[in-house]
């Protein structure tokens, strides 16, 4: 146990460290040159690998067209070489240029689509090369290859034997490290949030096109990378590189690493890269086993290796966590700072599917400072409604705006970028990390940071980062989570997760915060501390929506209540006006119109009796 | 001309059926199989061996082809398929059922392309002024008969409304009765057969190569999205437009075409049409 | 009371049910009974677990506590087309029938677990346009294009094309025009005299009361009324316990105070 403390107490980044100083002098400790060659395209495959990574495993996007972008590295290092522009500096600055145009230009359209359509399109780069390389002979040499290469040099210096070495896994350290800061950075949680819930993405003001965009095309860095040091490996390029059968390996040293890993690449990589050469028998059947390993991988290991070491380590560390119950301790000794609220209203909305109306002529208004309520009975059009607002459905009819901004025109990470924070009725909490980070994640809209100030950790990261700590801090402890901030949340139960996802809303400093039926599920106590926490939310000035079935807290809660009935909204006003309208009483409660009288009594009573 | 379009109308013939088979599947279980056109292939060589080095009868030929792929499919349901929930999880091991036959068919058989002789004539035709090979317009029948087959079947049978059913909504078919997991296992298989006896009729065309697979599966893709996931006649189509866009290009413009101009076509239908031509646009849902 | 004499072994029989969405508990403890022939309604104010409770009788949501027995034995973890197999069958809310589907195809669905082929159906079909004569002129249109209150005779013809034993349905009378209702309503009573039980899930106090033979209501996922629909005739015991359930808390405005 003493030693798996130091251990842990060790910096997370020590390992990879003294691991990359000991490929570095591997050469003057007497490796030979054959095997020099080895370590280098195990360097170049781990960049690929790499890449597919950033795509597969933490965007969720299967892209099969690495060897296609590194291809196009390699031809561009290859001309550049052959015509006099020998330093490897440019061929590298270059050859990312072009990876990036091939991977964005080709990327856009599968990514619109996603899932299948990225994968054909991207498969279908691969065997486009050899027709590419035949349309252009002069230049790519054409079938027979590329040749006439010159030696590649550095700023003028002549790259031979450990100087082209030194040059290849300085490289690759450079992206390793490179995509370790990003990885770590928020854009990491970023990612892992939009892969698992691109609803939730695009509710935190995350860009789902444009994140999962970003990270293809980074993707392609690396892939360009590797390209023009491949073109200067043997001074040769021949399309025959780039096969169907490379892009398969890349993606089974990927799922064999973990794709989402930054270092399991590497582990890929050498498998990969030695596992062919032990026996001449292994190449012939290389694709009957890379098929078995990417069906055992994909159903088995859905992490890859390094995610199943990752899990046995984090097991054989952890501390025991502290049960929620003790933890949720209500401190009421707390007060939000002010929130910034702004006045939502929605006017006329119309809205139909397929010919059946689910909205008619709506109009709402939410005022800072409040808590307005939205009821009304299962399919009357309250989600319908809250997704509109939220820029997940277009209007056919009226207007939604906050403070004289048109909202129903945004895109949904667009108007949570407004201000709009909400929160879900089954809760989102993405499965793999924390609480703290989970509340970080709220803090992606209100303070932005750009994914090269995060991955070269520029001053501005370090102060967002600062502020990040802080405010996350300040929510956690106010909901009572600070104890449980390193837990796995998605683990945690039902209503930890509902004051996690309020937190994770509030944590935003949004102008109109939205609850979607927070109360369900919850016990008596949990309701009333989540009742005290709107309360506290509206007295900041916060514009509080309440989408509830709960009817008591509703009327405890409410200022304004808006009841909806088969697309309508029958009435609007008080919790006062509210408990004793007709209409609501017939359409919301079930009782016909004869016995009102009786019932407004009745439900007279209800709200007195009310226990939440 | 004419010669042009019937070799055109051949090979587009051949990737509606590819298509055929992705929507078939995707259909019933909403699985994208990748290695469907894998599965054609196996039926290719299948069929090879059948004919040339068993040397069966032409209904033995077809049995074993149809059984073995059918089998095939069924198995990469069970252990590919059912036990994986992600979708990215899925392609994952499709893609490896599909390098995995890719690499068995190697193996087995060798990386050089045998030919299959047709089980009927070989005299050449002229048709409506064009010259043509009997299994051309045989396979060009048997794309059409499959693709109105299917759509009549999915009407007219119990099953094939069922599919619909779990097509439109999942849980309400479950609520009549429907056995949503083992449709999905019969979609494969039933892919697979119909795969497996494809083999002898498309083999003469296509070849028993290794590479087959590859090519047609993406251009099977290309078919399917310009006509529509879920769309039979929308495939049909999608894949006739496929085969003139490859041959005409081949022809007129310049050997090393008709790849990328076929690419382009993809890029283009999924930029501007993403729901294919006949596939009915849906709207996003939380 | 008299009727469980008469049939001291109910068709189906829900014991201390718990059930949800993965964790989100809506239903703590419902217990309930239908007999052979006669309809027993669930009423309560929304949200009180009354879909919940209907989803896992039906196999759709998975029990979490408690026993569901239909005929004898435990569904409790049956799959959903199992039990309707074996004679259940749910109408579900909102008219969930095959909208892209005609209404003949999709009467032929609700009779996918007979066994029959397409051939054998049409007898199977005719008994159901008997019932509902509006559908017989309507059988090649599309029921995306039909009202809904015609969906909703298309999903109750749906589910009877099953021959099922017990019949449940989860608001029937949702988004209908009270005459819709009061037929629907009355076919519900010419069903249970050919000896089906019912399960009907209703908002609608009064016209549910009118056709059951017993009453459970629910509230926040438990049940606090079980009784012989007859005592329930002036309504009286019905408010009691629907809006009189809560014991008091202090009243809604202070609590209010309290919170702010």
């Amino acid at each position: 146990m003493f030693l798996l403390n130091k251990l842990t107490s060790v910096p997370s980044y020590a390992v990879p460290i003294v691991a990359a100083v000991i490929v570095i002098i591997l050469p003057q400790l007497g490796l030979s040159a054959s095997n020099e060659r080895q370590v280098i395209l195990i360097g170049f495959l781990t960049l690929l690998v790499s890449g597919l990574n950033l795509s597969l495993g933490y965007a969720g996007e299967l892209a099969l067209g690495q060897p296609a972008i590194y291809a196009t590295g390699a031809y561009v290092a290859a001309y550049m070489g052959a015509h006099g522009s020998t330093d490897i500096v440019l061929q590298i600055a270059a050859a990312i240029g072009a990876a990036l145009i091939v991977g964005v230009l080709t990327g856009i359209p599968g990514l619109r689509l996603g899932s299948w359509s990225l994968a054909m399109t991207s498969f279908f780069l691969v065997l486009l090369i050899p027709d590419i390389v035949n349309i252009f002979p002069n230049a790519t040499g054409g079938m027979a290859g590329a040749v006439g290469i010159g030696q590649a040099t550095f700023f003028g210096a002549l790259l031979t034997g450990y100087g082209f070495y030194l040059v290849c896994v300085l490289s690759v350290i450079a992206w390793l490290a490179f995509m370790r800061n990003v990885v770590t950075s928020r854009h990491g949680i970023a990612l892992r949030v939009m892969r698992q819930s691109p609803v939730l993405a695009s509710s935190l003001g995350i860009s789902v096109f444009r994140t999962k965009l970003l990270a293809y095309a980074l993707g392609a860095v690396p892939a360009g990378i590797a390209g023009a040091l491949f073109a200067n490996l043997d001074r040769y390029v021949s399309p025959e590189t780039f096969s169907f059968a490379l892009a398969i390996s890349i993606l089974a040293a990927s799922i064999l690493g973990g794709a989402t890993s930054v270092y399991g690449a590497v582990v890929g990589a050498v498998i990969m890269q030695l596992g062919p050469s032990v026996s001449t028998s292994f190449q012939q059947d290389a694709l009957i086993f890379y098929g078995i390993l990417l069906i055992v991988g994909g159903v088995l290991l859905a992490n890859g290796l390094s995610g199943l070491t990752t899990k046995a380590w984090k097991r054989l560390v952890q501390r025991p966590v502290p049960t929620t119950r003790q933890r949720l301790v209500a401190t009421t000794d707390f007060h939000f700072s002010p929130l910034n609220g702004a006045k939502l209203s929605a006017n006329g909305i119309s809205k139909s599917f397929g010919g059946n109306a689910a909205l008619e002529d709506v109009t709402i208004t939410a005022e800072p400072g409040q808590v307005t309520a939205l009821i009304g009975p299962n399919g009357s059009g309250k989600t319908t409604l809250l997704n509109m607002i939220c820029g997940f459905y277009r209007t056919d009819a009226g207007s939604i705006d906050l403070d004289g901004v048109r909202l129903d025109q945004c895109k949904p990470h667009e108007i949570a970028s407004l201000g709009l924070a909400r929160t879900f009725q089954t809760p989102l909490i993405p499965e793999g990390i924390t609480v703290f980070q989970v509340v970080l994640s709220g803090r992606y809209s209100p303070e932005r940071i750009s994914i090269a100030s995060a991955a070269l950790r520029l001053p501005k990261f370090w102060t967002v980062r600062s502020h990040d700590r802080q405010q996350v801090a300040e929510i956690l402890e106010i909901v009572g989570l600070t104890a449980l901030a390193d837990v796995e949340a998605a683990s945690l139960p039902l209503g930890t997760r509902r004051m996690l996802e309020i937190a994770r809303a509030l944590v935003s400093n949004p102008r109109v915060i939205l609850l979607d039926e927070s109360a369900s599920g919850l016990d008596e106590g949990e309701v009333e501390r989540l009742s005290v926490l709107i309360g506290r939310a509206r007295d900041a000035g916060g514009t509080v929506i309440l989408v509830e079935h709960n009817f008591r807290l509703v009327l405890s809660l409410a200022d304004t209540i808006h009841v909806l009935a088969q697309g309508a909204i029958i009435a609007s006003g008080t919790p006062a006006d509210i408990e004793v309208n007709p209409r609501v009483l017939t359409e919301y409660l079930g009782v016909k119109d004869k016995d009102v009288g009786a019932a407004a009594v009745a439900i007279e009573a209800d709200t007195k009796g009310s226990s939440l | 001309m004419m010669t042009l379009i019937w070799s055109a109308l051949t090979i587009g013939a051949i990737y509606a059926l590819v298509a055929t088979g992705y929507n078939i599947v995707f259909t019933a279980s909403g699985v994208f199989n990748f290695a469907h056109a894998q599965l054609m292939m196996l039926g290719v060589f299948i069929a090879y061996a059948g004919i040339v080095v068993l040397k069966l009868p032409i209904i033995a030929v077809f049995v074993m082809a149809g059984g073995i792929v059918f089998l095939a499919a069924a198995l990469e349901e069970r252990i590919a398929i059912r036990p994986v929930r992600m979708a990215e999880a899925q392609l994952v091991t499709t893609v490896g059922v599909a390098t995995f036959i890719n690499g068995a068919v190697q193996r087995i058989w060798g990386p050089n392309p045998l030919s299959v002789p047709f089980v009927g004539s070989n005299r050449l035709l002229t048709v409506f002024g064009g010259r043509v090979l009997p299994y051309e317009i045989a396979i060009i029948v048997v794309s059409i008969v499959v693709v109105f087959g299917l759509m009549v079947l999915s009407k007219r049978t119990m099953i094939g409304l069922a599919m619909l059913a779990v097509a439109e909504n999942r849980e309400a078919a479950l609520l009549r009765g429907v056995n949503v997991r083992r449709l999905a296992l019969g979609a494969f298989a039933f892919s697979g057969l119909l795969a497996g006896l494809l083999g002898p009729i498309i083999g003469p065309q296509t070849f028993a190569a290794a590479g087959l697979a590859s090519a047609i599966a993406l251009y099977g893709f290309v078919a399917l999205a310009i006509g529509g996931f879920g769309s039979l006649p929308g495939g049909l189509i999608g894949g006739f437009v496929v085969g003139f866009a490859e041959e005409f290009t081949a022809r007129y413009v310049n050997l090393n075409y008709p790849d990328i101009v076929v690419f382009v076509i993809l890029l283009i239908v999924l930029l501007l049409k993403p729901d294919g031509l006949f596939g009915k646009p849906r709207e996003r849902a939380v | 009371m008299t009727e469980r004499i008469d049939n001291p072994i109910p068709l189906l029989e829900v014991k201390n049910l718990a059930t949800g969405y993965g964790d989100i508990r809506v239903v703590w403890d419902v217990s309930l009974s239908v007999f052979t022939g006669k309809l027993t309604a669930v009423l309560g104010r929304n949200g009180a677990g009354k879909t919940t409770a209907l989803r896992a009788i039906a196999g759709l949501n998975k029990v979490g506590k408690g026993s569901i027995v239909y005929k004898g034995s435990d569904v409790s973890h049956l799959p959903a087309h199992r039990r309707v197999g074996m004679g259940m069958a749910l109408v579900q809310d909102g008219k969930r029938v095959f909208h892209r589907l005609t209404v003949q195809e999709n009467l032929l669905l609700g009779g996918y677990t007979l066994g029959i082929g397409r051939r054998k159906m049409p007898e199977k079909l005719t008994r159901i346009y008997d019932i509902f004569p509006m559908l017989g002129d309507r059988q090649n249109v599309t029921v995306g294009q039909m009202s809904g209150g015609q969906q909703q005779m298309v999903a109750i013809g749906q589910a009877l094309m099953a021959e099922p034993s017990l019949l449940m349905l989860d608001e029937p009378s949702g988004g209908l025009a009270p005459a819709i209702v009061d037929e629907v309503m009355g076919i519900l009573v010419t069903l249970k005299a050919t000896g089906m039980g019912v399960l009907l899930v209703e908002q609608q106090v009064e016209a549910a009361i009118d056709v059951a033979d017993q009453v459970v209501v629910l509230d926040i996922g438990r049940v606090i009324l079980d009784s012989p629909a007859s005592e329930l005739v002036d309504l009286d015991v019905l408010k009691e316990a629907y809006f009189g359930s809560a014991k008091l808390e202090g009243d809604a405005s202070s609590e209010k105070h309290e919170s702010a």
